[in-house]
């Protein structure tokens, strides 16, 4: 709002003035105008119901079949045939599990708090 | 070419173009796929050089979309990976406009959706894991396998914790590539059953082509849909990569 004819001055139609001379003042006050949210974050809020599910899945299934693979992997160089893809699976589900957890909660961070929500105190423990 | 071209694996078929010859026993060639993604990137290219060739104040309309763009990724990049990671603009703008161009361009007939093919979009998410990696590398030395010990974690937790963390970051190419895979390759099946319905029940006679108007509409809406999985895939494809590269900056977490 540096200008001084800014936010009085003419919208244009006035003849003398070039029709930008007002254009700092326009675009400054249209950006107080603007939610502060940054632009990002509202718009993976906006994301489906589905494709946040399909974010989820993938994540669960990535880790499953990464620990099933490097299970296998340990196997053949070590020649202990099913045990290190028995315990490198379940290692795998448990981070899968993580991975699940953890994209969720960067959802609800992303997601903006639904108005009339009571202030409970956060326990997240990330 | 005998099979079915209704058929709706059809569309994700590989044919060469300019066919190279087999070299050791591979087979090289100018594909349909490579087709695509030249022409992704020379429309990304175009679009982002030609309307700010003249570089005017207040901008033309494409002028207006290239800063837009441009302005798009650099706010993402500031929200998810940090102010420090715009060093990495180029890599995640180049992501993010490859992605969203070849998938709408996958829509028109007859063309080719390259990110049907995992290949594809395996190498693109093997390459920003291997960015992080060897950047967090480079940047951390060897803090940056903190990474995978959390703090605040006692010793006899550790030795179990270590592992799934390890196995959860090497996941996360192969959940990053399904993504992006699964959603093009399930969209445009459906889309194509859709309208393999159409031409089924147009040619069963009069009746046929009047209950071929129901899926005809159903494709009509699908590729609406497709329009809105393609950016939406192209967008969370570029956030995560954000996100990822947000860890090799900040590796003690």
């Amino acid at each position: 709002m540096a200008n001084p004819q800014g936010p009085v001055g003419p919208q244009g139609k006035d003849g003398g003035q070039s029709p930008t001379s007002d254009l700092a003042a326009r675009i400054a006050r249209a950006q107080g105008e603007r939610p502060s949210a940054d632009k990002p974050a509202s718009v993976g809020a906006g994301v489906t119901g589905a494709s946040r599910a399909y974010r989820l899945v993938a994540e669960f299934v990535a880790a499953i079949i990464v620990g099933a693979g490097l299970g296998y992997g340990i196997d053949l160089v070590a020649g202990t045939k099913p045990w290190a893809m028995v315990v490198m699976l379940l290692i795998g589900f448990a981070a899968g599990v993580l991975n699940v957890v953890r994209s969720a909660a960067e959802m609800n961070a992303a997601a903006a708090v639904p108005p009339g929500t009571p202030a409970v105190e956060d326990d997240d423990d990330e | 070419m005998a099979e079915n071209p209704i058929e709706p694996i059809h569309q994700f078929r590989i044919r060469d173009i300019v066919p190279f010859g087999d070299v050791g026993g591979i087979h090289f060639g100018f594909t349909n796929s490579a087709l695509l993604m030249v022409v992704s990137v020379v429309a990304v290219i175009a679009l982002m050089l030609l309307p700010t060739a003249q570089r005017r104040l207040v901008p033309t309309r494409m002028q207006l979309i290239s800063e837009q763009l441009f302005t798009f990724v650099a706010d993402m990049i500031d929200a998810s990976a940090g102010h420090e990671a715009m060093r990495f603009f180029p890599l995640v703008f180049s992501l993010f406009t490859f992605v969203l161009f070849s998938n709408w361009l996958g829509l028109l007939p007859y063309s080719f959706t390259v990110a049907s093919q995992v290949i594809v979009t395996a190498t693109l998410a093997v390459l920003v894991f291997l960015t992080v990696l060897i950047f967090g590398l480079m940047r951390n030395g060897l803090t940056f396998f903190r990474l995978f010990v959390p703090s605040g974690i006692p010793w006899f937790v550790i030795w179990l914790v270590v592992p799934i963390e390890i196995v959860s970051f090497i996941s996360r190419p192969v959940s990053h590539s399904l993504r992006l895979w699964g959603n093009m390759l399930a969209g445009h099946i459906v889309l194509s059953v859709f309208g393999g319905m159409v031409v089924g029940l147009a040619s069963l006679g009069v009746f046929g082509a009047i209950a071929a108007v129901l899926p005809l509409g159903m494709a009509v809406a699908l590729t609406a849909l497709e329009l809105l999985v393609g950016a939406l895939q192209a967008f969370v494809f570029a956030v995560l990569t954000c996100v990822y590269l947000h860890d090799a900056y900040h590796p003690v977490h």
